[in-house]
């Protein structure tokens, strides 16, 4: 083995709206490190392989030479990790990664039931957080169930409709893929902004920098006694969804004594009724599009580093994680030295507006219009309308940031792929 | 009719829940309870079901019968609501002296006491509702309907968007603040104007020692009373309202004045920049309260009544919720800064209430606000406006028609373009044009007022702002397109005469200060997304709630 790689490749496979990286270290022809960076999709790309998920299992396995060294989950998205459970899982568990990186959130040892020590994760924040998520996704989980009802509704928007099935459908638990991904690797690593990975042995000659999350404590505005409030906010809305769900089919009445015909309303309770609908979804689709922001925000970003080529993987991370390694972290000033000289960017969340901090972007100093050689390179893992819309300026992936990307780097869109024997896109970098 | 005197969580000492009970003007009241004003939907858009109509009889209502009936009888939750947004609605229309409209074109505000099941109520001026919500704790549900301070907050954001409806719009960090940290004050007051709160609240303070119906006079000091009122109903409320609600309003009435606040960061968010109005309108009434009950009067002992201590406080706090209804009547019509709102509250209070001695609460005000760090706009030491220094010009003006007809007074404001230093090419109309009749309490006098809204609205493109004395915010493109407004509020005497002028005009580059802070807003919604394409910022209510509920606002510079 040599005491570092010659050159890295990058590949993106095509699984639609999701993303899966799959970074391979080369230290001479046949020896090579695997890194496999998310997998998981919450649509499959009509251009894709026929066989989906598992296909792209198996092409990895080919990929990796049937060894992943490690395995990284941005965070608990769907269209981040459904592919680590079921038939795909059992794929990628059968390549031994011998660790598995997940965001200090997914530390088992912090579950508000965990029995041992309460703070576990060495003090490094509140399992109020913790549960906190999951309480988010049992209300993601009874907005997807009350789609249905949605639909038989004529005063419900469509595309609210849709909005709410979509991230309903990202944001609930995927518990088979969590269980999996505690299980398959050797060793498991919780990460947060500042941890230090000891990858000296399985990627040698490569650094690794977690530059988020945060935990608790690091992020300044987590400090106030308002963050109790939120944890209460989606403890009781994680009730009212409990509640709702066991009473899918019908729905407990408050009063049922007093409960009349909606026929025997007045005027003007006829002319509110519909409006109440729409409203209730519409405050249906803000909360759910608020716990996936934070479910986005406990994504790991990831900083690889041989010499002086800098790979950035920032998952789903929206700039409230970003600004604790951008604006506060003690070190920021340096850490954005090092961001600034980045070769490679894999586009945050799928490229919407929200993901890639200007100030991140502008920071970038490889990122020109004049095609230098060394010009940045950037990846986007994405399929167009499916999240967002246009006219309201938060369409994925939003086109101005595209415009931009493809201005000023080397750019590839998974959606302009077409095959589906071969359906990915390479980027090389040599050392 | 009876109401609940705070939530279900504040009870008598023998742990039944506290009601009260309040006078409402009587009407014909149909099922719902339905009036001429607001009507009561008890529709439940989660489980689409619609529950009976409470039917209200004449007279008296009689007190629920127990606990139960107030948690479980959705008959007393809509009377309930009914009672104390007519109540809202009595307490605005007797401070401004006229009939109070809401903000959209109808005549009567739909109540829905179980909208939906979420932590959430709010004000909805498409669908012309207050909605109220529900949401299940313990596996109990807990009623937002149910909490007076909630149903009066929600009341009050309803009709003041009926008097300025300017203030729902883009604009400073303060005046974004402000429809939270008024229906905040509101209902803060509303719930304090009530003695029995009050009584119980000073009775339960171990700090406050009670014998026989007295309390020792040095007992009941500012501090005192801020920790055994304000604070005690906090506290009380805890578990009830939800914790997010209480940590909010603990966080107003217990934010320690600081003449710098205004400046932080994090202030400039709407819900806690509210908080500083919250915390220094407050502060006054207890610190008046705690003066009233220390002013010298004849039969002066150490000791003073609970009694006369609670109703003291109640008084006190009807007497400044009257001034800050009052003070709406004298604010810009757009761009309102809290500073306006003080100057606004002093001048509208002394023009009706020329003597303050019983307590002292226009200097209170000025005080406290400063404390806080907020000044009067007006710019004097007194607070108040300057009264107009001239007349209009009212040839061909009809002076009966002046106070009623909008076309009337556009026709006054149209032959006076230069005086009131309007912009002649700018679209102007009056937004509103109210008469109103107030008793002075001095004299028992009527006083007569005509109250005009004048606004000036222009649109222009970000290359076209240099005439307005205003620069581009960087990296806005020229062809963005900018609404400039700007605005007069005209206040008439008995005679038609003007004696006063508030203004936030469009800005001119001859006044620096004005376009200081034309350039400043400018900027601020620029910063948040304002002006993008497709950008989409109605001020909602509903969101700025669940804000309070602990999400932030992206900055928006990082944005695509």
């Amino acid at each position: 083995m040599a005491a570092k790689p010659t050159r890295a490749r990058i590949r993106s496979y095509n699984v639609g709206f999701g993303d899966c990286f799959l970074l391979t270290f080369f230290y001479g022809e046949d020896d090579t490190r695997d890194i496999l960076i998310d997998f998981g999709s919450t649509k499959d790309s009509p251009f894709g392989p026929a066989k989906g998920m598992l296909a792209i299992a198996e092409k990895i396995r080919e990929d990796s030479g049937g060894k992943l060294d490690m395995v990284v989950a941005t965070h608990r998205h769907r269209d981040h990790i459904s592919g680590f459970g079921g038939d795909p899982g059992d794929v990628i568990a059968s390549l031994k990664p011998e660790l598995v990186l997940q965001p200090w959130t997914e530390d088992p040892e912090l579950e508000p039931d965990a029995r041992g020590r309460p703070d576990a994760a060495g003090g490094r924040g509140a399992p109020g957080l913790v549960a906190r998520l999951a309480n988010m996704q049992a209300v993601a989980q009874a907005i997807k169930d009350e789609v249905p009802n949605l639909k038989a509704s004529p005063h419900v928007r469509k595309t609210v409709r849709e909005q709410l099935e979509f991230l309903g459908d990202t944001n609930i638990a995927n518990r088979d893929s969590v269980v999996n991904l505690m299980k398959m690797g050797k060793r498991a690593v919780y990460a947060n902004f500042g941890t230090e990975l000891d990858v000296a042995e399985l990627l040698p000659g490569v650094g690794l920098e977690v530059l988020g999350p945060p935990t608790l404590e690091q992020s300044a505005e987590i400090a106030d006694q308002r963050e109790k409030d939120p944890d209460e906010f989606w403890q009781l809305a994680a009730a009212s969804a409990a509640a709702a769900t066991v009473a899918a089919d019908k729905p407990t009445l408050l009063f049922p004594d007093a409960a009349v015909p909606a026929e025997t309303a007045t005027q003007e309770g006829r002319w509110v009724i519909p409006e109440i609908e729409r409203m209730r979804s519409e405050e249906m689709l803000a909360i759910v599009r608020s716990l996936d922001s934070a479910l986005n925000n406990t994504s790991l970003i990831l900083l690889f580093e041989v010499g002086d080529t800098r790979l950035l993987f920032p998952g789903d991370a929206q700039i409230e994680n970003w600004s604790y390694a951008l604006f506060t972290a003690p070190n920021h000033e340096e850490i954005r030295k090092r961001l600034a000289t980045a070769a490679f960017y894999k586009v945050g969340h799928h490229g919407s507006l929200n993901a890639t901090p200007k100030t991140l972007w502008s920071g970038f100093k490889r990122a020109n219009e004049e095609k230098t050689p060394d010009r940045l390179s950037t990846m986007v893992s994405t399929l167009a309308g499916k999240h967002g819309s246009e006219a309201r300026g938060t369409e994925v992936p939003r086109k101005l940031l595209v415009t931009e990307l493809e201005h000023r780097s080397n750019f590839q869109d998974t959606e302009t792929l077409r095959s589906a024997d071969e359906f990915w896109n390479d980027v090389e970098f040599e050392f | 009719m009876p109401v609940l005197a705070q939530d279900p969580s504040v009870r008598r000492e023998d742990g039944t829940i506290l009601t009260a009970s309040v006078s409402v003007p009587w009407e014909s009241l149909a099922a719902g309870p339905g009036g001429h004003r607001v009507q009561v939907i008890d529709y439940d858009a989660t489980t689409h079901t619609m529950y009976k109509p409470a039917e209200v009889e004449d007279g008296d209502v009689p007190d629920p019968a127990d606990d139960k009936e107030i948690l479980g009888d959705p008959a007393f939750h809509a009377r309930n609501v009914y009672a104390l947004a007519m109540r809202t609605l009595n307490r605005f229309e007797y401070a401004l002296g006229r009939r109070v409209s809401w903000g959209f074109p109808a005549h009567q505000l739909k109540l829905l006491p179980h909208a939906f099941e979420e932590m959430n109520s709010f004000y909805s001026r498409e669908a012309q509702s207050v909605v109220l919500g529900y949401y299940q704790r313990g596996g109990e549900p807990v009623f937002m309907c149910l909490s007076h301070d909630i149903v009066v907050h929600e009341t009050t954001h309803a009709l003041l968007d009926g008097l300025r409806s300017g203030f729902m719009k883009p604009s400073s960090p303060d005046q974004a603040a402000f429809h939270e940290a008024f229906a905040d004050v509101v209902a803060l007051l509303s719930v304090f104007s009530l003695s029995d709160v009050l009584s119980k609240l000073i009775s339960r303070d171990p700090h406050i020692p009670e014998q026989d119906g007295v309390i020792p006079r040095s007992a009941v000091t500012t501090e005192r009373l801020k920790e055994s009122a304000l604070l005690g109903l906090a506290d009380d409320m805890d578990g009830e309202s939800g914790a997010a609600r209480v940590n909010a309003l603990r966080r107003s009435v217990d934010l320690d004045p600081d003449p710098k606040l205004m400046e932080r960061d994090e202030y400039l968010e709407p819900h806690r920049r509210g908080e500083i109005l919250v915390a220094a309108t407050m502060r006054a009434f207890v610190d008046a309260w705690a003066r009233r009950l220390d002013a010298p009067d004849a039969a002066r002992t150490d000791f003073i009544e609970v009694r006369r201590v609670v109703e003291e406080g109640a008084d006190v706090a009807r007497t400044l919720l009257t001034m800050a209804i009052r003070g709406l009547d004298y604010t810009p019509p757009v761009h309102l800064e809290f500073g306006d709102f003080l100057s606004a509250m002093i001048t509208a209070d002394s023009e009706i209430r020329a003597d303050d001695m019983k307590y002292g609460l226009r200097q209170g005000l000025l005080d406290w606000f400063a404390k806080y760090g907020i000044e009067p706009a007006s710019g004097s030491a007194d607070g108040l406006w300057e009264g107009s220094d001239f007349q209009l010009a009212s040839e061909g003006v009809h002076f009966g028609s002046l106070q009623t007809d909008p076309v009337e007074m556009f026709r006054l404001v149209w032959a006076n373009l230069e005086k009131l230093s309007l912009v002649p090419s700018a679209y102007t109309r009056i937004a509103s044009l109210r008469p109103c009749v107030r008793t002075s309490p001095d004299d028992g006098l009527p006083l007569h007022e005509t109250v005009a809204e004048c606004l000036q609205y222009v649109k222009i493109r970000a290359a076209e702002l240099g005439p307005y004395g205003l620069v581009k915010p960087e990296g806005m493109p020229d062809s963005t397109e900018i609404p400039l407004e700007g605005g007069s509020t005209l206040i008439l005497d008995d005679y038609g005469r003007l004696k006063y002028e508030v203004h936030n005009r469009l800005p001119d580059p001859a006044n620096k200060s004005d376009v200081d802070k034309a350039q400043a807003r400018l900027q601020s919604l620029w910063e948040q997304g304002y002006f993008d394409e497709g950008a989409s910022f109605a001020a909602r209510l509903a969101t700025i709630h669940r804000l309070r509920a602990g999400e932030a606002l992206e900055p928006r510079a990082e944005v695509w």
